[in-house]
């Protein structure tokens, strides 16, 4: 009877299952974090791109300026200013967003070019215009 | 502290908690005392609005930051 009993016992024991792999959390986390990470870019990116664009309005409504020369003015007026906005942050972004990629691209584990970029095609974006401030800025 | 004070929809940080209220609110206020500040200062409506934008932009980044490191929850 007793043996009975533990063969039952046996037959409805399995192998401890783990439905859920560690390393899929961690991506899904990496995912999310990249996204709020990626908004506040976002946001701080938007701070120069509004100034260029004031800039450029301004280039073409008054003869004789240009984009260039109103940036030039606005970093001899605002010194502190145009550096944090068109130098330090823009860089500051590069860095964070590059490392985003990475952990992103390490965790996915050889993943497929289309799949990663649908993923993480917002911090290209992000990288790509902080480069574009500061080639703007450096001109 | 409990966290998270705010939740992402978007690209918005929305408050979840009472503390993020309090911190909206606060940028709320400044956001309004800095536009009576700029009218009172500027020559014309496009003035007014071209530096009250850029106020705006730069209170979003800053809450956007406050926002981001508040709204992440430590479950390790």
């Amino acid at each position: 009877m007793e043996k009975e009993n533990f063969e039952k016992k046996l037959e409805k024991m399995t192998k401890p299952e783990m439905p859920q792999l560690k390393h899929e959390d961690m991506l899904a986390d990496a995912i999310i974090n990249a996204k709020d990470q990626s908004v506040v870019s976002w946001w701080w990116l938007s701070v120069p791109l509004f100034i260029i664009m004031m800039l450029l309005m301004r280039s073409f409504y008054m003869p004789g300026t240009s984009l260039i020369s109103n940036i030039h003015e606005l970093a001899g007026k605002q010194k502190y200013m145009s550096l944090i906005f068109f130098l330090v942050s823009p860089i500051v972004l590069i860095v964070v967003n590059l490392l985003i990629i990475r952990r992103i691209y390490y965790l996915s584990g050889n993943p497929k070019p289309v799949n990663f970029l649908e993923t993480v095609w917002f911090n290209v974006l992000i990288i790509l215009l902080s480069f574009l401030i500061l080639i703007i800025y450096s001109l | 502290m409990k966290f998270p004070w705010f939740k992402r929809i978007g690209i918005f940080f929305i408050p979840a908690s009472v503390a993020g209220w309090i911190i909206l609110l606060a940028g709320i206020i400044f956001a309004v005392f800095s536009f009576l500040d700029i009218d009172g200062r500027s020559h014309s409506v496009s003035d007014t609005m071209i530096n009250f934008v850029f106020m705006l932009l730069i209170i979003g980044a800053v809450y956007s930051v406050i926002a981001y490191l508040t709204s992440r929850v430590t479950n390790k």
